[in-house]
């Protein structure tokens, strides 16, 4: 399914088109509050968002996702509600870990979004343990979906993970977000020559394919046939989505990339790709409208909210 | 048969161990949640457990050589709602697993519901990495507990504790404490541990200590009238009595296995010194671990170490 089969199901592409679209004004507004000091160290998904949306659009309500630090695009892929989002992403009691988590290490039981952390990597492992629990404990058909970037493969904790995962056949769908940038570093100081993810993924004999993570449709694709061969097989799947982040990687470290770059990588950025064919099947403005009043509403409903109740830790009980 | 092995058997040392299987296994039968995971675990559950191995063969799994990731893997598994027991070997090795225990177990009950996960390591002689006494740098890392038996009693009790609160445990087992300086614990459980951690009584000193050193104190000081305080948690570190008692003796003296430059010493020393600040002086001594790598050699190793020797003669210059 390219985004061309996608338009063969407007209820669907709607449903996802609205999910993207929510996450690229939820974070040009989130930047406003940190260009004035009023949020912290955010960092968006600003191109990047057809692989969150599309992957977890092809899981089970009840599989759960593991993922790295940049996360706001994956919790509205998931499911997330907008209050609570916010809320944490400010660090307000109201969050939805009670403002303790922030951007980089939220979770939500209610769209089984287990984990997220900062350190890159670390979500790897974390996400094979998650699902030995499922599969060995639970004795569940539900399976793990964890999130990465291209840079996290040139990490140990990459490859520890990828080799427990590997060792237990553990059901683990690998989805790498390839966005040739570690941070603001590009790829020939991490990845030697033409190496792809899913090159290394061979050397652990984990099932990959390599994909256009721009394409919605695609992406959805990929998904749905790799989260069936997880499923029948209980065999781990590496799905590589090639894309470009157009947004900076956090707040105050401008990009290296040069404005001309920037304008001709954002050409095929999957919402103008999207946007491009849509024709009548999505009225734009009034969805755009409606997304803003509920982003609205989610910030009012948290301006109230105090930041969490300091706590020291007692050394003596 | 070399002068180390009559000398020093430690090797072979195995009540504190089978007191730490022991509460494994009881936890085990109540709890089906609980897992024994790590490197060569399978192997070592057959020769250090095999109740365990026969009763829940299902629930041990046996993890690569890769610290890091089998403490992170770990996560996953509490993360998943069970209660893993992950053996990371020597206490050496938790420098391995620093990001995984200090940076995602350690904060993970803040930023959501905490979780018990225990992670064991032994404290070996093998020399520069495979026999530090590395315990103290622990107590700095917000969100860990840290426990160390001095016996095989304590030792059953303490595991039953760790595994049922939510709480990451880093569980340290001394392979140096002997054998020979206990009775075989027969029908454990037996005695509850006392609360306030005093293992003799008197008013001649007080003394605190833990672990290994404790262990050697107690044989050290026999027929002393002292208050003997083993912490057996740094963290926490309940010594509330003990500063207390300070108040009555006006003598303290502070053993640790770990090196003392900055060590768990040091933060009694320091609270005993808040308390009575004004009030009243006391004297002091402390006894600890030289900074310095611990060597390979064994007759180096016992220098590392305050002995029993060290303590007698500390103990009596502080009462004299």
């Amino acid at each position: 399914m390219t985004n061309q089969k996608l338009f063969a199901h407007p209820e669907i592409l709607s449903i996802l088109y609205r999910k993207i679209l929510t996450i690229r004004i939820l974070e040009s507004r989130l930047q406003s509050y940190c260009d004035v000091g009023l949020a912290g160290d955010l960092h968006f998904n600003k191109g990047q968002e057809a692989i969150s949306v599309g992957v977890c659009a092809a899981l089970k309500k009840t599989d759960r996702i593991v993922t790295h630090h940049r996360t706001i695009a994956h919790q509205i892929a998931a499911g997330a509600k907008l209050g609570p989002l916010v809320a944490e992403l400010l660090g307000k009691s109201s969050g939805v870990n009670g403002g303790r988590a922030g951007e980089m290490h939220i979770s939500d039981a209610s769209i089984h979004h287990a984990f997220s952390f900062q350190l890159v990597g670390t979500c790897i492992p974390v996400a094979a343990g998650l699902a030995w629990a499922l599969a060995h404990h639970h004795l569940s058909k539900d399976i793990v979906a964890v999130f990465f970037g291209d840079a996290a493969s040139g990490n140990g904790q990459f490859h520890e993970g990828m080799n427990l995962i590997g060792v237990h056949r553990l059901p683990v769908l690998l989805v790498c977000e390839n966005n040739h940038l570690a941070g603001n570093i590009k790829s020939s100081f991490y990845m030697p020559g033409n190496l792809s993810v899913a090159d290394r993924a061979k050397a652990y004999q984990i099932r990959s394919q390599t994909v256009d993570g721009n394409d919605l449709g695609v992406v959805v694709k990929a998904a749905n046939e790799a989260r069936s061969y997880i499923e029948t097989t209980g065999a781990p799947y590496l799905l590589e989505c090639y894309t470009e982040r157009l947004s900076w990687h956090k707040q105050g470290q401008r990009d290296v990339r040069s404005k001309e770059e920037l304008s001709k990588l954002a050409e095929s950025e999957p919402l103008v790709r999207l946007t491009k064919s849509l024709g009548s099947l999505i009225d734009v403005p009034t969805m755009r409208r409606e997304i803003e009043l509920e982003i609205d509403r989610a910030f009012v409903e948290c301006v109230d909210s105090e930041p969490p109740a300091f706590t020291e830790e007692r050394t003596d009980e | 048969m070399t002068k180390a092995l009559i000398r020093d058997p430690w090797s072979r040392n195995r009540l504190i161990r089978d007191s730490i299987c022991r509460a494994i296994h009881h936890k085990m039968q109540l709890d089906p949640t609980v897992y024994l995971l790590g490197e060569g675990a399978h192997m070592k559950v057959h020769f250090d457990a095999p109740d365990i191995e026969h009763d829940f063969p299902s629930r041990i799994l046996t993890l690569p050589i890769s610290e890091d990731g089998n403490s992170n893997f770990a996560v996953g598994m509490a993360l998943g709602g069970l209660i893993p027991i992950v053996d990371v070997i020597s206490s050496d090795f938790l420098y391995r697993t620093m990001d995984s225990i200090c940076n995602t177990m350690a904060k993970l009950g803040t930023v959501q519901s905490p979780k018990t996960m225990i992670v064991r390591a032994e404290f070996l002689t093998g020399g520069p990495t495979s026999g530090q006494r590395i315990e103290a740098m622990f107590t700095h890392v917000p969100g860990l507990k840290i426990a160390i038996p001095s016996n095989p009693i304590d030792a059953y009790e303490m595991m039953k504790s760790a595994l049922s609160s939510k709480n990451v445990t880093i569980f340290f087992e001394d392979r140096m404490i002997k054998d020979a300086w206990f009775a075989e614990p027969t029908n454990l459980p037996l005695t509850p541990v006392d609360e306030l951690g005093i293992t003799s009584r008197g008013d001649e000193a007080t003394v605190v200590s833990y672990g290994i050193t404790h262990a050697l104190a107690a044989r050290a000081l026999q027929g002393k009238p002292c208050m003997l305080f083993d912490l057996r948690t740094l963290v926490p570190l309940k010594i509330y009595a003990a500063i207390e008692s300070v108040g009555q003796t006006g003598k303290l003296l502070v053993i640790e296995p770990d090196a003392k430059f900055m060590g768990i010493s040091s933060e009694i020393v320091a609270q005993v010194t808040e308390r009575y600040s004004g009030v009243g002086c006391w004297c002091l001594k402390r006894l600890g671990g030289p900074r310095s790598v611990i060597p390979a050699s064994r007759e180096l190793h016992d220098l590392m170490i305050p002995t029993e020797a060290d303590i007698l003669r500390a103990y009596e210059e502080l009462t004299s």
